[in-house]
């Protein structure tokens, strides 16, 4: 089989750019010929074994670590609600980052951009964390309270639902997103997995033959593969909104009483987002450090994704005040409750690094262009955001979990509860579902390249270095 | 994409000056008319004035009513400007450049009318200076910074004089061609407003970065204002339905839904009128109703979310009021109007491409989407201070009045004149812009087929 | 040595570039020559001098002025009329950050324009050496040299394949 094949454009790959060599940078833009990037790409899936070895293990014995934390911790407080904040805001988190990625996958793709190509493998990856999400769910699942508590009705968007709703319905939800991710992941991987068929050995080969499943690139195959793309990437996103909504009310704000918080959803959503960008930024950063991938992700690559993660960050600030401003302003019991609970109260601790690392900071770092225009740059913005991230999940699931599961009939909060510290258990699960999370997007890499090989050589058809009169510039080709 | 054709710069000029070089006939009659539809409307309004609020249908305990319903819609209208020539200047949309203009004149001219509303219904217009601006030295009494009444007019205010100055810088180059365009009086204006514009690469760099970086700093004005006439309503806990932190992004979303969907109105309008058949082009509609699917669907989303967390409190009052909304005539009817027109109809019909490329169709169903997004403010408005609540012993329910609905016509009237006055002596379609788009739009060839490509210079 | 303005018009971007060439060959100063067009090209097409700005200062310099007059309008306002009203402190900061930001941006957009005026060097009331059909499509190659060279950069200009050549004090 011949590159040919292997590119987006129905057979007529190689075009302009037959002669060109591998790295030849034209007026700042990398021409790679199609085998090179065939190559290199293919190479990344066994590049570095002995260091893959080492955090393969590493990552391994955390996960283990996190999952006997949650095993201990079920055994030792099933039936205190109070104690399991940590665990329901480490499930936020990976819901936050993992399930924002993604769509730093399809969004900028529905959009036709262009530099988002060599990353769309990347951030799709960060799907597999749903599992991570799943599993740390569990016990959460099991311990919240059912719809009807001490013979009432509790508030929940379940209304006259079933008392088991709850439960099924989020787990159904996180499924079908997992779903959807892998499917997108999956469709989006399908030629790199004949790549792998056609030019890797052993092992990989085989697991390339097998995903593979038939692909040879025809135009009908082509035109399907981008009908799916188009199609998981929409659901992925609808489903993404819809299990924000459940684990929001349901993990957060069907615990508070009297907490009702229209934009609490979209915050969420919206956070999630700005953590995907920000994990996609550190997975890109340490795919270009340790695997040689300088001419793939690109100074373009990272700039584009700051300029996202400075918006975004705007963005968490805007649903942020807009939620607080109402609370501030209104005054009745229930919104004094709020203040008292969020911002003022038990975690103010994590609120006030949280407003900084998810806004104040980022905002300050990425304004400039300078910075924005650099590999560290980003990476180091997109660091100091997903500790922010944890820390603010952290502020509103440990304030909802530690309310006694007896207030939750009241009209709105009378006893602002106290600070809940992680115990021993609860640094167990936070370490060990964020190196199982790792690990599993790690493993990822090892069966499929890192950057998508189709996609790149579909940016490098797509754009090409031209010469205007006496300046330099590249166009950039959006097909319909 | 493949429906422009080459044309050269003094055919752009020629046909895209035809406003201000060559006025078409029905210009004159049709500003004429407005015009004395204007004036019996200041008329209008001058009576009421005169004669008090008692002359329009707000009574107790509905105080805000059709006035300020149509102040949050034109205070909508305005976000299409903002939308359409910041967002997607900053996105690199190549098929923003023709509507520009167009959008951020429309800004403009509906925070105008916008300001007008409040102003009106205060009874005792001159009076708003009192609350409003910082003055009053002599006696120590300064307004109150703390109620959203004040952000309001500072929002706005810093919005219409943002987009004015926009508006204007952006106008520069076009200015510059006018006065080479023009003769005698016309020119010696249009020279003194292009400031000795000739067209030399600092400049041109300069409206390039200038224009980015105005939109970077528009941005964050266009989403604070419709934040801010939002929170007029949700920061008070008193009134039911008003009381939701999901009010700021609901009313901007809401915003840009109308907004470009009045863009759209307005680029067929100019389509027809002005025969701009090469410059507004199908495919624009289709980008923009491609847009507004995307922008109406998270819209309804934001509906749904208020709706869900409303009834989710469990708390009689707001049940009932969400029945009374729903359920009771005449609410029911103008739920389902505002349903069907604000979504199901438009957005179920640019689902289909042949609609989104039939400049007819594209003009009904935007005008639908304003039809039903008035209806929505005034459903948030109006239901939530009629509805019976405990202590309140003398209620009535809203029915505005004839004076009220001139009024409101007035406006549309108002926005209309101003517009095509604009247009005698300004170019509603950017020209530079234009002309940009033929230098930088080209081709690249793969294999045997041609995909339409921009050029972009490296960083 | 009065300066003089002449300007050599193209109608093709080519030799208008082999103007801007030539007149670097000759020895003419980086900035004393410019390419005039209705349009923006890509920066550097013409191999011309690409000028230095420093219109992000402006936007900076706005908010701060915006931000500091805001805080003291805001905050000096409320101290010298402390009227409580819905129970919220006099100097509530929530309540002041709002306008605080619509006059830090505000002050930032008017500084903006104004910095694109300045930075364009407008208004220029002596334009020098210009053709109306420039804005249709022309490319003008204007040079400002004293008189003793005149005869030099108008002989490059037509050398390029200047049209016509005008000229302006």
């Amino acid at each position: 089989m011949t590159m040919a094949t292997n590119s987006a454009v129905s057979g007529h790959a190689a075009g302009d750019q037959e002669h060109a060599s591998h790295g030849q940078e034209i007026a700042g833009h990398v021409i790679l010929a199609p085998s090179a990037v065939k190559d290199k790409l293919v190479g990344t899936t066994e590049a570095g074994a002995t260091r893959f070895r080492k955090w393969a293990i590493i990552l391994t014995v955390l996960a283990a670590i996190g999952l006997l934390g949650l095993v201990l911790k079920y055994l030792q407080s099933s039936d205190d609600q109070t104690k399991w904040g940590y665990t329901a805001a480490v499930a936020a988190f990976l819901l936050t980052i993992g399930g924002g990625a993604p769509l730093v996958a399809v969004a900028p793709v529905l959009a036709k951009a262009n530099w988002v190509r060599p990353l769309t493998r990347l951030a799709s990856a960060f799907s597999l964390v749903g599992v991570v999400t799943m599993i740390v769910m569990i016990p959460l699942v099991a311990i919240l309270p059912p719809l009807i508590t001490e013979g009432a009705r509790r508030r929940s968007i379940w209304f006259e639902s079933p008392d088991w709703t709850p439960h099924i319905f989020i787990f159904l939800a996180m499924g079908t997103l997992l779903m959807a991710g892998l499917g997108l992941f999956y469709t989006t991987a399908l030629p790199d997995f004949a790549a792998m068929r056609d030019h890797s050995t052993g092992r990989r080969q085989r697991w390339g033959k097998m995903l593979a499943r038939g692909w040879v690139g025809t135009t009908v195959q082509w035109r399907t593969l981008r009908m799916r793309i188009g199609m998981f990437g929409t659901f992925y996103f609808l489903m993404l909104i819809y299990v924000h909504f459940l684990f929001t009310s349901d993990f957060a704000m069907g615990v508070v009483p009297g907490w009702r918080d229209a934009i609490f959803p979209m915050y969420h959503a919206m956070s999630s987002i700005q953590g995907g960008i920000a994990v996609t930024i550190i997975a890109a950063w340490a795919g270009r450090r340790y695997l040689g991938l300088e001419d793939y992700l690109r100074l373009d690559q990272f700039w584009s994704l700051g300029r996202l993660l400075f918006a975004s960050s705007l963005l968490w600030i805007y649903f942020f005040f807009s939620a607080f401003i109402v609370f501030w302003y209104g005054r009745s019991m229930a919104d004094i409750a709020w203040v008292d609970l969020f911002i003022r109260g038990p975690m103010i601790w994590a609120f006030i690094p949280a407003m900084f690392m998810s806004f104040l900071v980022p905002w300050w770092w990425l304004i400039w262009n300078r910075i924005r225009t650099s590999v560290n740059g980003p990476a180091i913005g997109a660091a100091i955001v997903l500790i922010g991230l944890l820390l603010d999940r952290i502020r509103i699931y440990v304030s909802s979990w530690a309310v006694p599961p007896d207030e939750i009939h009241d009209k709105y909060l009378k006893h602002i509860p106290g600070t809940v510290w992680p115990d021993v258990f609860d640094y167990m699960i936070i370490v060990g579902s964020i190196g199982a999370s790792a690990l599993i997007v790690m493993l990822a890499f090892r069966l499929v390249p890192i950057v998508s090989i189709w996609q790149t050589q579909e940016y490098q058809l797509l754009s090409k270095p031209v010469k205007y009169i006496r300046g330099h510039g590249v166009l950039v080709a959006k097909p319909d | 994409m493949q429906q422009r054709r080459v044309i050269d710069q003094v055919e752009t000029n020629r046909v895209l000056l035809n406003g201000q070089l060559d006025t078409p006939k029905w210009w004159l009659p049709t500003v004429i008319g407005l015009g004395i539809a204007v004036i019996i409307g200041f008329v209008i309004i001058g009576f009421m004035v005169n004669r008090g609020l008692g002359v329009t249908g707000l009574s107790r305990p509905v105080y805000w009513g059709l006035f300020i319903t149509t102040f949050v819609f034109w205070v909508g209208i305005s976000h299409a400007g903002i939308m359409i020539s910041a967002i997607l200047r900053l996105t690199q949309a190549e098929w923003r450049r023709p509507v520009t203009r167009a959008a951020e004149l429309l800004t403009v001219f509906s925070l105008l009318t916008a300001l007008i509303f409040p102003l009106i219904h205060a009874g005792r217009p001159w009076r708003i200076a009192y609350w409003i601006l910082p003055y009053d030295f002599a006696r120590g009494i300064f307004p109150n910074i703390r109620s959203p009444l004040i952000m309001d007019p500072v929002a706005i205010s810093t919005y219409l004089t943002g987009s004015t100055l926009f508006l204007y810088v952006a106008l520069l180059p076009d200015l510059g061609n006018l006065r080479d365009r023009t003769e005698g009086w016309q020119k010696a204006l249009y020279t003194m407003l292009a400031l000795g514009w000739r067209g030399n690469p600092r400049q041109w760099k300069l409206q390039t970065v200038g224009g980015i970086l105005l939109s970077a700093l528009m941005l964050p004005i266009f989403v604070s204002v419709h934040s801010i006439v939002s929170w007029d309503f949700a920061v008070t806990p008193a009134v039911e339905g008003w009381h939701s932190t999901i009010f700021a992004p609901y009313f901007v979303i809401g915003a840009v839904h109308s907004g470009v969907s009045a863009v759209v109105t307005m680029m067929a309008l100019m389509r027809w009128l002005w025969k701009w058949d090469d410059f507004i082009r199908p495919e624009h509609f289709d980008a923009l109703a491609r847009l507004l699917i995307v922008v109406a669907t998270a819209w309804l989303g934001f509906t749904f979310l208020e709706l869900v967390f409303a009834l989710y409190t469990l708390d009689a009052p707001e049940i009932a009021l969400r029945e009374l909304q729903i359920f009771s005539w005449p609410w029911n009817m103008m739920f389902i109007v505002f349903l069907m027109t604000g979504y199901v109809i438009p957005v179920g019909m640019w689902l289909f491409k042949s609609v989104r490329n039939n400049i007819a169709l594209m003009f009904w169903t935007s005008l639908f989407v304003n039809i039903g997004m008035w209806l929505e403010r005034f459903m948030i408005i109006v239901p939530g201070l009629s509805r019976r609540t405990p202590f309140v012993y003398t209620w009535d329910s809203y029915r505005p009045s004839m004076v009220e609905w001139s009024i409101l016509v007035w406006s549309i009237c108002w926005v209309t004149f101003l517009m095509l006055l604009f247009s005698r002596f300004f170019p509603l379609v950017p020209l530079f812009e234009q002309k940009e788009s033929q230098v930088f739009v080209d081709k690249i060839k793969i294999g045997r087929a041609e995909v339409p490509a921009i050029l972009r210079e490296q960083e | 040595m009065a300066d003089r303005s002449i300007l050599g018009m193209f109608q093709e971007a080519e030799p208008a570039a082999d103007a801007m060439d030539g007149l670097a060959r000759a020895g003419f100063e980086p900035g004393t020559f410019d390419v005039l067009t209705g349009t923006p090209y890509p920066e550097g097409a013409f191999g011309e001098y690409v000028p230095q700005h420093r219109l992000f200062r402006f936007p900076a310099f706005g908010a701060i002025i915006g931000f500091t007059t805001s805080i003291l309008l805001t905050a000096g306002t409320q101290i010298a009329f402390p009227l409580v009203t819905g129970g919220k402190p006099i100097l509530s900061l929530f309540a002041m950050v709002i306008i605080m930001y619509e006059m830090t941006m505000l002050s930032a957009v008017i500084a903006t324009v104004i910095g694109i005026i300045f930075e364009s060097r407008l208004p220029n009331m002596n334009p020098g050496a210009y053709d109306e059909r420039i804005t249709e499509g022309w490319i003008g190659v204007v040079i400002s040299v004293d008189t003793t060279r005149a005869q030099e950069a108008e002989s490059v200009l037509k050398t390029a394949g200047a049209l016509e050549i005008k000229h302006a004090s």
